[in-house]
């Protein structure tokens, strides 16, 4: 087994040129998927946490009749929140904060645009989301007050600062038409682009007053300090909830943010034709380096034969060569993309030059950072040593069908 | 030791039949330095192939060390070679990755044999064949003459009970030639090891002690002969 594997070796230093080419193209591969892998997991990890800070909380609990029409923010399918609920929640260890959406139409002086207006309660919103470490220009919103916060780029459509007043036009719960002037208190820059684009917030009572809520409130936003296993904590208190409250429903982020969750899907079918991409590149790679190899030793391997070495050791040892050429490109590799994806979730890539505003579904802005994803940089590896592999099996088989005097006078 | 008994062996060239042996007896006991000569394409190497256990005849049967070979299967037959039968070629075929030292070796490790001994058995024999302190060149770093040393050693180096040559001198000038000759004779007596080398060169024939002539795959004449030193 020594003695195949140095024979293997030997082998593999033999064509230098050829060899460090083939570990090249295996080596491209393989940093290509850990890099784009590190990224994509980076966007996703960026976007998860920055839909649960600024959009919807680890979950929400509404109305089913809410839920059912979500998309139109239907205000008469609201709920009073009683204390009963909020112990509820309390006692599964939640943080929690009451909000009322609507859709609205903004204006000043310029023009108007259609905006989601969250009526959030000023002193309890922080136990749940992060919207005032996000304020640019200005200051947070005082209760009670005819104020309002709105996105950055939203101001900048508007063309508004902050000091101007603007008016904001819906209707109630009750249907009537209603418009209510606002003074901008902020402006806010968040990494999430759905609130930056479209958004503004006021506070809780501003709003119960003016769309005549009675009280009552459209969302209950759930929080958690840590989130790693927010997905079993949520099911007890969801069992909790249908059990003692019929007409509500507990609704986690992945349910709200469903444009967001397709994305991340397709990102998942994205990596697996990446991943097949690297193995079109190794395969080819590999696959014309051994046939060479294997087509200039016929005689050789005649001749190794003809000693008696047994076609299984022969096999092996062109399986060998070929796995240490894949070793060496999928080493070189993944150094290479761990040495990219360093540089990705430390410094990460200013791309709002590129992009500018646009939203891709991803919930980031401004700066790429890759995340860590020691899993598959593993798979990559192994997929690129086996893959070498198995690849070299069929040249070799091939020569080991020949006859032996064959072999002895190929020329 | 050997024994060759009614032999032939056909070829299908397309849609014709070569029949590159057609019936050959013979006998090569152990320790014999014996020469199959012939014009090219009289079966030499089809002969030597046959006994070799490299390829399989038509018809008749090869008895090595009494046992018919026919019966063996492709393992049994690479573990025969690999323990019994050592080869030289005319182009000598080393392993151009591998030292002299490498080569010569080669066979020992195929057969397990600890670093010491082989180290040891490798370097006498390489000082034997007159390759001493060439041991680290690689075959691309030596001359014909002395590859063709190498292959020798390496063909001898298991202490086989024959050793095949097919044409071994032919790629070499006649000086090179006659010496691997002398060397060849010299191990043949030294190690008691069988030798059967094929040719078509007269000079060549001249070392052999026993020398059959085959003509289109056939045996047409043997004799024995005395050399004069
Ligand atoms: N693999 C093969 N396929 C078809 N015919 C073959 C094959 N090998 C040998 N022959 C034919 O068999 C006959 C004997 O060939 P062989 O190689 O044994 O001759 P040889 O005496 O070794 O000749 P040379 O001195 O040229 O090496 C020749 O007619 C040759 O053409
Ligand atoms: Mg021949």
């Amino acid at each position: 087994m020594k003695f195949l594997v140095s024979l293997a070796w030997k082998n593999l230093s033999r064509y230098k040129r050829r060899t460090v080419i083939t570990m090249i193209a295996i080596a491209f591969g393989i940093s290509m998927y850990i890099w784009i892998d590190g990224f994509l997991l980076g966007m996703e990890k960026e976007s998860e946490r920055n839909l649960l800070w600024y959009e919807t909380g680890v979950a929400e609990i509404m109305e089913a009749g809410y839920w059912k029409d979500i998309a139109y923010f239907p205000l008469k399918d609201s709920f009073k929140v009683s204390p009963k609920l909020i112990k509820t929640i309390e006692d599964k260890g939640f943080s929690w904060t009451k909000r009322t959406a609507f859709i609205s139409e903004m204006f000043d002086e310029n023009g108007s645009l259609p905006v989601i207006v969250y009526g959030i309660d000023t002193k309890r919103d922080e136990e749940v989301f992060k919207l005032k470490e996000t304020i640019v220009k200005g200051k947070y919103l005082e209760p009670n007050e005819y104020g309002v916060l709105v996105g950055e780029w939203l101001a900048e459509d508007l063309s508004i600062k902050v000091g101007d007043v603007v008016t904001v036009r819906t209707r109630t719960r009750l249907g009537a038409y209603q418009a209510v002037d606002l003074e901008v208190k902020g402006i806010l820059n968040c990494p999430n682009p759905k609130v930056n684009k479209g958004t503004a917030f006021i506070p809780l009572s501003v709003a119960d007053r003016e769309m005549e809520m009675d009280g009552r409130v459209t969302e209950v936003a759930l929080g958690l300090p840590e989130w790693t296993s927010q997905e079993a904590r949520l099911i007890p208190l969801t069992k909790e909830i249908e059990k003692s409250f019929p007409l509500l429903v507990v609704k986690n982020w992945r349910d709200l943010a469903k444009d967001f969750v397709a994305v991340s899907e397709g990102k998942r079918g994205g990596t697996s034709v990446l991943l097949f991409l690297i193995f079109i590149i190794a395969a080819v790679g590999i696959s014309n380096t051994m046939l060479m190899a294997v087509y200039e030793r016929i005689r050789e391997i005649g001749m190794m034969r003809a000693m008696g070495m047994k076609d299984s050791s022969i096999r092996l040892a062109f399986l060998l060569e070929a796995g240490g050429i894949g070793f060496l490109g999928s080493l070189i590799g993944v150094a290479l993309g761990a040495f990219f994806t360093f540089f990705m979730v430390r410094y990460g890539l200013d791309y709002s030059g590129i992009l500018g505003r646009m939203d891709i579904g991803y919930r980031v802005t401004g700066i790429f950072r890759a995340a860590w994803d020691i899993k598959a940089m593993i798979v990559a590896f192994f997929f690129g040593v086996i893959v070498s592999m198995l690849v070299a099996f069929i040249p070799a088989h091939r020569a080991l069908k020949m006859e032996i005097t064959e072999c002895l006078r190929y020329q | 030791m050997v024994k060759v008994s009614n032999i032939t062996k056909d070829y299908m060239v397309g849609k014709m039949v070569v029949n590159a042996l057609r019936g050959v007896t013979m006998e090569i006991g152990s320790g014999e330095f014996l020469s199959i000569a012939g014009p090219s394409g009289s079966g030499k190497t089809t002969l030597l192939n046959l006994i070799g256990c490299l390829d399989k005849s038509s018809a008749g049967e090869i008895f090595i060390d009494n046992e018919p070979v026919s019966e063996k299967s492709k393992k049994e037959l690479a573990l025969l070679r690999r323990k019994k039968i050592g080869f030289v070629f005319q182009s000598f075929n080393l392993i151009p990755v591998l030292s002299a030292f490498e080569n010569v070796s080669f066979p020992l490790s195929l057969l397990g044999v600890n670093d010491k001994e082989l180290k040891e058995r490798t370097m006498a024999l390489l000082d034997e064949v007159g390759l001493g302190g060439l041991e680290n060149r690689f075959p691309s770093e030596l001359s014909g003459g002395q590859q063709q040393r190498v292959a020798i050693a390496r063909a001898l180096i298991k202490g086989p009970s024959l050793v095949l040559a097919d044409e071994p001198t032919a790629n070499l000038d006649s000086k090179t030639g006659s010496d691997i000759l002398k060397l060849m004779e010299n191990l043949n007596t030294k190690h008691k090891a069988t030798f059967v080398f094929s040719t078509h060169d007269p000079m060549v024939m001249d070392f052999a002690r026993r020398l059959i002539l085959i003509h289109d795959g056939r045996i047409v004449d043997e004799k024995t002969m005395r050399r004069l030193k």
